[in-house]
């Protein structure tokens, strides 16, 4: 049985719909995270499986058991909010106790597990505070508490990191993902960060416009990308229009690209034969090769430390070739090649 | 700090809060002053506890300070009694909750002597409310409402009069408490009443308190509802105090504004506490 | 049930309160000003017999009502203009300064509305006769106004100063503005709204205040309340209270709508959404 099971589901606000006949499992310890930028309607699902938001249509079932109609205080998921949502008049102490008190836990049980979780966060000294007398960090970390206290069916996260800064961000992610294994929680995370989506995954639902455009694991999103806003919103590939001109062999297929010929191996055939291709930037080699070799004017260069991003435009949209130490001899232009398997075929263009 | 900033604050300050100092100041002290026999307008100035001795041994002193007392509590707890579940339920809007926020708010364009008479007009002895419940069948004749014993009519007019005002504070208290820490309450399992009782009661305890403290202070000192609604047998400590001014006793005036004032501050500290203590679910702290 | 069925149904509840709350009691007072004295109204009809607008000449012509009126409306804008003048100062202090006993100073600007009305009215007219000046009964209450109000101006006009963006100052003094340009650039937007609420609020509370005005006025200086109160008690005549008191509540309800409007403008909802 999946922790969280959701088949069908749609939630329309008046004229906006929010999300459009999502379906998909979590299972028991698994980590999957929501990805998608703003207005995707990510949030939306995960307010929908805590039961802040009743669908229009669809079902939810939470360890097996229908949880449409049922409200969030009976629903035995434990939400890590944003914005912490600490409550502003109780210590920490007691806020890591709220929701074991409106269990009636008896006494014993609930301090047993406040020690327990106080000392998994690190908050032992602070348990007396009040919660603005907390730094970001430590506020992150009571909510994750609070969260985790409850031991609940599923765990869900909105978007917990983006208050704190860049650094503290890595280890509260590696915190999170040990604490989650350890308690083999099933975790539901949103994010718009697709390196936060990347490092702490074992599933990705990427979303668009209410819809799951692709799902899978992290290296499987970022080796086949099955369409440009997948291909783009991941690593920024760059995205090419392609004309299929003919077959080589099984595998090999010659296409006609604003950057001149091209052969792409895949074990799939295109799905049309005007469509889109993509190629990550780090996949080009210096040099000129067999196939694939290109030569362009350097327009920009970005200089990032352990590697270099130069630009060049093909029919007006930059793009972009990742290099190491080599970038450095280069002033006016660039030759490379691409390998025929780095390429990619995406969607038809319509 | 230095002694020419000192005096360019002191010199802000004189024209407002100077002022307002200056003038509750003598107001204050003339009151306390006169209470024990000075500044005498008839007669001979000089201290003296005559006043206050005379005035603890009449019945219609210590009925008028108990009657007060009743009536300041009861219009405090009832107008904030009435709000809170408004403030609640208007806390998120929704299409027609302005509406009803701006109809409710409207007794406080409402002059108070306007609120009187629009009362007494609908109870009258022919009024509107005696037509039908005679109508209906309910009463047999008309039936005597104004200037009722219990101040009934007192209370109904500072609780039209006051709850919007203790809606405007409780409104403002209950807003300012994030949706998000109300859902987290939720999906930690607290259902309505708890999340009431746990979260948004603590959370707006300074609210309830100076609802409760202001509304009690002006329905303690209320005059004109108590003229024209209240008991004829009863009078309420402002009215006692108008009727001795009436005779130029400024002395005795000055002795029943003392305990105006003295029961306003300890009525309101004790209102303060009481109400934290409740709303903070027994604690102090 | 859903929550906006619930509304709907609160909705409609509230709106029969409503009609009961303020459209019968004013419906009401507007017939009983109706009635024409040449036919009483008993309580067997349903509308007053005869209706004509006699009650509300004869009252303009006959009574007090145009000198409560002129009173009124000369003493309330007076005060608001006095009751400004004198906060802005402390104002500024409270909302720009910083000095010990602030927060003290904030909680003392508050005492007015703490000590009972009476007991201010009546021992201000002790001071006047102390002063021998009882006899100036505009002055006295156009001043014991303007100091009863003062808390309400202060508290919004701090708040305003509060308001007003270091940056904006800062912004103008770098460009090279004299003060008096960096007054109108970066405090008059600021303070604007302030200043009109301070304004309308002690005009409102003004035209409203009853003890004042009967203790220090009487008994020959009227305003429109302590008019409607003599109307209401001794000399009490249903139609004619019934005038008085529409007389006094058009004014607010129209400068109240007033108010509404340039609070909102001051206060705009900050919203924030994703997705």
């Amino acid at each position: 049985m999946d922790a969280v099971s959701v088949r069908n589901l749609t939630m329309k606000f008046d004229e906006f719909t929010a999300v459009r006949d999502v379906s998909f499992d979590v299972a028991r310890g698994e980590f999957v995270t929501l990805l998608g930028p703003s207005g995707c309607g990510k949030t939306t699902l995960l307010n929908l499986i805590s039961g802040f938001l009743q669908p229009t249509s669809g079902t939810i079932e939470i360890e097996g058991k229908n949880v449409i109609g049922v409200p969030p205080e009976q629903r035995n998921t434990a939400m890590c909010f944003q914005s912490y949502a600490l409550f502003p008049h109780l210590t920490v102490a007691d806020n890591l106790q709220f929701g074991l008190k409106q269990k009636k836990l008896p006494h014993a049980e609930r301090k047993a597990r406040l020690s327990d979780v106080a000392s998994k966060i690190g908050l032992g000294p602070q348990l007396a505070k009040l919660p603005n007398q907390l730094s970001g960090g430590q506020q992150q970390r009571v909510a994750l508490g609070r969260a985790l206290v409850m031991r609940p069916n599923v765990i869900l996260f909105d978007e917990p990191l983006s208050n704190l800064d860049a650094k503290l961000r890595e280890s509260v992610r590696l915190e999170i993902r040990a604490i989650q294994r350890e308690y083999k929680l099933a975790a539901i995370y949103v994010t718009h960060d697709q390196g936060e989506a990347l490092a702490m995954s074992d599933r990705i639902l990427i979303m668009k416009d209410g819809r799951i455009q692709q799902s899978g694991r992290p290296d499987r999103i970022y080796k086949a990308p099955e369409s440009s806003f997948v291909a783009d919103f991941i690593g920024g590939a760059n995205i090419l229009d392609a004309t299929v001109i003919g077959q080589v062999g099984e595998k090999n297929w010659r296409l006609d690209t604003k950057m001149g010929e091209l052969t792409a191996q895949s074990d799939t055939p295109p799905v049309a034969k005007e469509l889109k291709i993509c190629w990550r930037a780090e996949k080009a080699q210096f040099g000129s090769g067999d196939l694939n070799t290109v030569t362009a004017d350097i327009a920009h260069r970005s200089f990032q430390g352990n590697y270099t991003d130069l630009f060049f435009t093909v029919d007006g949209a930059l793009q972009r070739v990742q290099l190491g130490e080599e970038a450095g001899e280069l002033s006016a232009s660039i030759t490379f090649h691409i390998r025929p398997e780095d390429i990619i075929f995406l969607e038809a263009i319509k | 700090m230095t002694w020419r900033s000192w005096l360019k604050i002191g010199l802000l300050l004189a024209p407002g809060l100077g002022l307002i100092l200056i003038f509750i100041g003598s107001v204050v002290y003339i009151a306390i002053a006169q209470s024990f026999g000075y500044y005498n307008l008839a007669g001979e100035s000089g201290f003296s506890l005559e006043y206050w001795a005379i005035m603890f041994d009449r019945a219609t002193y210590s009925r008028a300070i108990s009657y007060s007392l009743y009536v300041g509590t009861a219009s405090a707890f009832l107008a904030v009694a009435f709000a809170y579940p408004l403030a609640i339920w208007l806390r998120r809007p929704f299409s027609g909750s302005l509406m009803i926020s701006a109809i409710l708010k409207a007794p406080l364009l409402v002059h108070g002597l306007v609120a009187a008479f629009l009362y007494i007009n609908i109870i009258s002895y022919h009024g509107i409310l005696n037509q039908l419940m005679q109508w209906l069948g309910i009463w047999d004749g008309p039936h005597r409402l104004q200037n009722d014993r219990n101040a009934v009519g007192v209370l109904i007019l500072q609780t039209w009069k006051n709850m919007p005002f203790a809606l405007l504070l409780l409104a403002g208290a209950v807003q300012s408490i994030s949706d998000d820490v109300l859902d987290a309450a939720a999906d930690l399992g607290a259902g309505p009443w708890d999340r009431f009782r746990r979260v948004i009661a603590p959370l707006s305890v300074s609210a309830t308190q100076a609802a409760l403290v202001i509304i009690f202070i002006g329905a303690l000192a209320d005059f004109s509802f108590q003229v024209i609604a209240g008991p004829v047998n009863k009078q309420s400590l402002s009215q006692l105090m108008v009727f001795f001014k009436g005779y130029g006793r400024w002395n005795d005036a000055a002795v029943v504004a003392v305990t105006l004032m003295g029961l306003a501050i300890v009525g309101s500290g004790v209102l303060a506490v009481f109400s934290r203590f409740v709303m903070r679910g027994g604690r102090l702290k | 049930m859903t929550r906006t069925g619930l509304n709907k149904i609160l909705l409609w509840s509230l709106f029969g309160v409503c009609v009961i709350w303020l459209v019968v009691p004013f419906s009401m007072a507007i017939l009983w000003s109706l009635v024409d004295p040449a036919e009483v109204w008993t309580p067997d009809k349903l509308l007053p017999p005869v209706m004509s607008f006699y009650r509300w000449t004869y009252l303009w012509q006959f009574s007090s009502l145009k000198t409560a009126m002129f009173n009124s409306y000369l003493l309330a804008p007076s005060a608001a203009i006095l009751t400004l003048t004198l906060a802005l100062p402390t104002a500024y202090a409270l909302g720009r300064l910083k000095f010990p006993g602030k927060e003290t100073a904030k909680l003392l600007a508050l005492l007015p509305l703490v000590v009972p009305g009476f007991v201010t009215a009546i021992f201000f007219t002790a001071i006047l006769f102390q002063l021998g000046l009882n006899a100036w009964r505009f002055g006295a209450i156009l001043f014991a106004h303007s100091i009863l109000f003062l808390p309400y101006a202060i508290r919004i006009m701090t708040v305003s100063f509060e308001q007003v963006r270091q940056d904006h100052i800062d912004a103008a003094r770098d460009l090279g503005a004299s003060p008096m340009a960096r007054w109108y650039v970066a405090y008059v937007p600021a303070l604007k709204p302030g200043i009109m609420a301070t304004l309308l609020i002690v005009f409102i509370q003004s035209i409203e205040e009853f003890s004042i005005a009967f203790i220090v006025g009487a008994p020959n200086f009227t305003t429109i309340p302590t008019l409607l109160f003599t109307n209401l008690g001794q000399a009490f005549i249903r139609p004619n209270a019934a005038v008085l008191s529409l007389i006094l509540v058009v004014p607010n309800i129209i400068f109240m709508l007033f108010l509404e409007r340039v609070m909102r403008s001051a206060n705009p909802a900050l919203s924030s959404g994703k997705g």
